[in-house]
C-alpha cells in the first residue's frame, strides 16, 4: 500500500544567528522526535497505516526507532508503519527538496512539515498539488500555525483517510514569485524582503536599518518576523486576494517609525515610507538598486543594478490542510466517535 | 555605491584569502613532506577547513586567546603565528616556534594569543576558560575561543567547561569544527545527541550552526558571537559544518569514507574555491590578483621548508631549558 502521508522534518531549523542576537528558542532534536511520535500516534488513530519520512542524520530517526522498539516491547499498536525515503543525506535544504519530490512520486496524499517558514517554502517548491500541513519548529514561523501537533496529526489523518470533504479539508494559498529577467528564480510563501546587505553570509536578517522593501502574501499582527511589519500596518488574511507591499527606510529617514517584533524578543523601530496593496498577477519592480533578497526570513539572492527584479503575487499557488476546519467538521459529524471510522 | 558587496574591505578580503591559501599550501606541502619520512611524530592536516579558522580569527586581536587542537596548523596561521617558525617546529628544529620541543601538536605563540595546539582531545576547553576568566577580571575586553572536533565534543572536559563558562558568564566561544568523523568514526555512531546546539542549550548557552565551507557565513556569525562575548554577553557555541580533505592523520588509509567522497569534497566543498568564486564573481578581487597571492604563498612555503630542513636540531643541553616556569 502506498504511504498516505509524508513527513518532512528539518533537523537543523532554529539554529541560526538569531539564537545569539535575539534569544530565539532552540528546539532540541529529542523534542522534534517527540513531536513526530505524537503525530504518528494521531495518524494511526485515524487509520493511517503507512507513513513515508525524510531521512536525516541528526538523530531524529534514531529516537523514533527507539520509541518503536519500546512500543513493540510493550505490545502497544500505536504507530503506523514507517518508511524512509532512500536518498543521499546532505544535511542541507537539498534533503527536503529531494524527499518532497519522492513523496510526490510515491503518491502521498498529504505532507506534514516540521520546520520554520524556510522549510515550508522548500517543500512548497516541490510538492505540486499535494496539500501540506505545517508544524512550527523554526524561528519566525509566520506560516505554520501554532497548535499541538497531535491535533495536526488527527486532522491530517482524517483528511488522508477521506473522511472530510476536500472543500473543507484543504485551502488554497498565495505565493510570491521572484523573477530576475525573464526567469522565476525563487519563491516565498510569506514574505520577500529587500535588505542592503549584498552577500548571503549567515542568511538571517536582523538589522532593521538595512531593511528597504517588503512584500507579503499575508500579514498578521500576531506573528513575528518581517511580515509582522505589514501585519501592524494592515492585516491581510491568507485568503484575501491581495498582498501588501511596504517601502522601508532607515528610521531617521522615514515618514513613520513603527515598533515591530521583527525577531523573537526584539521590538525595534522600523522606518515606513509607503504601504500599498499588491494585486495578484502584477509584477512589482524593486526600487532598491542592489542588495539581497530574503525569502521567508533568509537572505537567498544577491542582486545589483544589472538585474531586473520583479515580485509577483500568485493566488491558489499551493494547498494546505485546514486543521481547524477539519476538527470542527469532525466534531459536528461525530468522526471521533468509537466505531465511526469509515470501513 | 561601492562595488564591494562583502562585509570586509578589499584589503581585509585579500588578507583572509592569503591566510586561507597559506594554510592550504602549508598542509598540502606537509602531506608530501611527511611521506618522505623526515618529519618526526604525527601531523593532522587542516586542509579543507580553512574558512572556519580564518572566518573566526579575522575578528580577533593578539589579546584574544585561542586554544587549538591536534589539528592546529590552520588555527596557528589564522591567528598570526609565523609560518617559518611553525615549519621549523614541525621538523623539530631549534628555530621552531617552541624551539623544536613541541612539534606539530604543541605549537604555541603566546605573543599572538595562541595558547597551543593540543594533543589531548578536549583539553583546550578548560584552558580557554582560564584565559577568559583572566580577561574578565582584567576587563580588557579579550575573548577566548576553544576549538574542538565532533569527536572531542564528547569529552568531559568540554562539557565541564561549558558548564563553567555559563556559570561564570565567561567570554568564551566554543567552536566545534564538525568534519563528520571522530578520527575514523562517523558521528552517526558516536554521538548520542547529534545536535551540538542542543548540547549548548542544555547549559543555557546559545548556539549557531553555519556552513563552515563558506567564509562569509562563518565570518558574519562569528562576528556577532564575538562582539556579544566582548561586551559581557557571555559564552556562545558555534558549529562549523565542514569537510577535511585528508585523513585523520597522515598515513590514514581512510577506509571509512564512501567511495568518491574525497573527490566530491574537493570538487564542491572547497572553501577556497567558494571564496574565489564569490569575490571574483562580484568583481572585487580578480583571478590574477589571487593567482599572484598563490605564487607568493607557494614561494613562502617552499622557503620555509628549505630553511626548516637546514636549521639545526636542539642539542642535549637544551633538554631542560624552557621546560619549567617559575611563578
Amino acid at each position: 500500500m502506498a504511504p498516505l502521508v509524508g513527513i518532512v522534518a528539518n533537523p537543523v531549523s532554529a539554529s541560526d544567528i538569531r539564537r545569539i542576537v535575539s534569544n530565539a528558542s532552540t528546539l532540541q532534536v529529542t523534542d522534534r522526535a517527540n513531536i513526530i511520535l505524537r503525530v504518528l500516534s494521531a495518524l494511526r488513530a485515524c487509520g493511517v497505516k503507512d507513513v513515508l519520512m525524510m531521512p536525516e542524520k541528526s538523530g531524529i530517526r534514531r529516537h523514533i526507532t527507539r520509541a518503536y522498539e519500546r512500543a513493540v516491547n510493550l505490545k502497544e499498536d500505536i504507530f503506523p508503519e514507517l518508511h524512509v525515503v532512500r536518498q543521499d543525506i546532505t544535511s542541507t535544504v537539498r534533503d527536503t527538496l529531494l524527499a518532497t519530490a519522492a513523496m510526490r512520486e510515491a503518491g502521498c496524499k498529504i505532507i506534514i512539515v516540521l520546520g520554520g517558514d524556510g522549510t515550508h517554502r522548500a517543500v512548497v517548491s516541490q510538492c505540486g498539488d499535494i496539500p501540506i500541513a505545517g508544524i512550527s519548529t523554526g524561528t519566525n514561523n509566520a506560516f505554520p500555525e501554532h497548535r499541538e501537533p497531535t491535533i495536526t496529526g488527527l486532522a491530517v489523518g482524517l483528511a488522508a483517510m477521506g473522511r472530510v470533504p476536500d472543500t473543507i479539508a484543504f485551502e488554497g494559498n498565495k505565493r510570491l514569485d521572484v523573477t530576475i529577467g525573464d526567469t522565476v528564480k525563487d519563491i516565498a510563501i510569506v514574505d520577500v524582503a529587500v535588505v542592503t546587505e549584498r552577500f548571503v553570509g549567515a542568511k538571517a536578517i536582523w538589522k532593521p536599518e538595512n531593511f528597504r522593501e517588503l512584500f507579503v502574501t499575508f500579514s498578521d499582527p500576531e506573528v513575528i518576523g518581517m511580515s509582522a511589519i505589514a501585519g501592524l500596518l494592515e492585516p491581510v488574511s491568507r485568503r484575501d486576494d491581495h498582498g501588501l507591499m511596504v517601502k522601508l527606510a532607515p528610521p531617521h529617514e522615514a515618514k513613520t517609525i513603527l515598533n515591530v517584533p521583527f525577531a523573537p524578543g526584539i521590538i525595534g523601530g522600523i522606518g515606513i515610507n509607503e504601504v500599498q496593496r499588491m494585486q495578484v498577477g502584477v509584477p512589482y519592480k524593486l526600487d532598491f538598486p542592489a542588495g539581497t533578497i530574503a525569502l521567508d526570513g533568509e537572505r537567498e539572492l544577491a542582486f545589483d543594478q544589472s538585474d531586473d527584479v520583479t515580485i509577483t503575487l500568485v493566488n491558489d499557488a499551493f494547498r494546505t490542510v485546514n486543521v481547524s476546519g477539519i476538527m470542527r467538521y469532525a466534531s459536528q459529524n461525530g468522526l471521533m466517535k468509537v466505531g465511526a471510522q469509515k470501513q | 555605491m561601492s562595488n564591494n558587496p562583502f562585509p570586509l574591505p578589499k584589503e581585509k578580503l585579500l588578507e583572509a584569502y592569503t591566510k586561507m591559501k597559506t594554510i592550504r599550501e602549508f598542509e598540502e606541502r606537509l602531506h608530501v613532506e611527511f611521506a618522505k619520512g623526515d618529519i618526526p611524530g604525527f601531523v593532522h592536516l587542516y586542509a579543507g577547513e580553512e574558512a572556519s579558522g580564518t572566518g573566526i580569527m579575522m575578528h580577533l586581536e593578539d589579546k584574544d586567546r585561542i586554544a587549538s587542537t591536534h589539528r592546529g596548523h590552520g588555527h596557528c596561521i589564522a591567528k598570526g603565528v609565523e609560518v617559518e617558525g611553525m615549519m621549523a617546529e614541525i621538523y623539530g628544529k631549534v628555530t621552531g616556534s617552541c624551539r623544536g620541543k613541541g612539534g606539530s601538536m604543541h605549537i604555541a605563540d603566546l605573543s599572538k594569543g595562541m595558547m597551543g595546539a593540543n594533543g589531548i582531545l578536549g583539553a583546550g576547553a578548560p584552558l580557554i576558560c582560564g584565559a577568559a576568566l583572566a580577561s574578565k577580571f582584567r576587563g580588557d575586553g579579550g575573548v577566548g575561543i576553544t576549538f574542538f572536533g565532533d569527536g572531542a565534543s564528547n569529552q568531559g572536559t568540554v562539557l565541564e567547561s561549558m558548564n563553567l563558562a555559563a556559570v561564570w558568564n565567561l567570554p568564551v566561544i566554543f567552536v566545534v569544527e564538525n568534519n563528520g568523523y571522530a578520527e575514523s568514526t562517523s558521528i552517526d555512531y558516536a554521538v548520542a545527541v547529534d545536535s551540538y546546539i542542543d548540547r549548548a542549550a542544555g547549559f543555557g548557552i546559545p548556539g549557531v550552526t553555519v556552513d563552515g565551507t563558506d567564509f562569509f557565513a562563518v565570518y558574519e556569525a562569528a562576528g556577532e558571537i564575538i562582539k556579544r562575548a566582548r561586551e559581557g554577553g557571555g559564552p556562545a557555541f558555534l558549529e562549523c559544518k565542514m569537510v577535511r580533505f585528508f585523513g585523520h592523520f597522515e598515513g590514514d588509509a581512510q577506509t571509512y569514507r564512501a567511495k568518491g567522497e574525497n573527490e566530491e569534497n574537493r570538487a564542491n566543498k572547497d572553501c577556497l574555491k567558494i571564496f574565489r568564486s564569490k569575490v571574483a564573481g562580484a568583481g572585487v578581487i580578480s583571478e590574477a590578483e589571487m593567482n599572484k597571492i598563490d605564487d607568493e604563498v607557494l614561494a613562502r612555503i617552499e622557503a620555509s621548508v628549505q630553511k626548516a630542513k637546514k636549521d639545526p636540531l636542539p642539542t642535549a643541553k637544551d633538554l631542560l631549558t624552557d621546560v619549567y616556569v617559575s611563578y
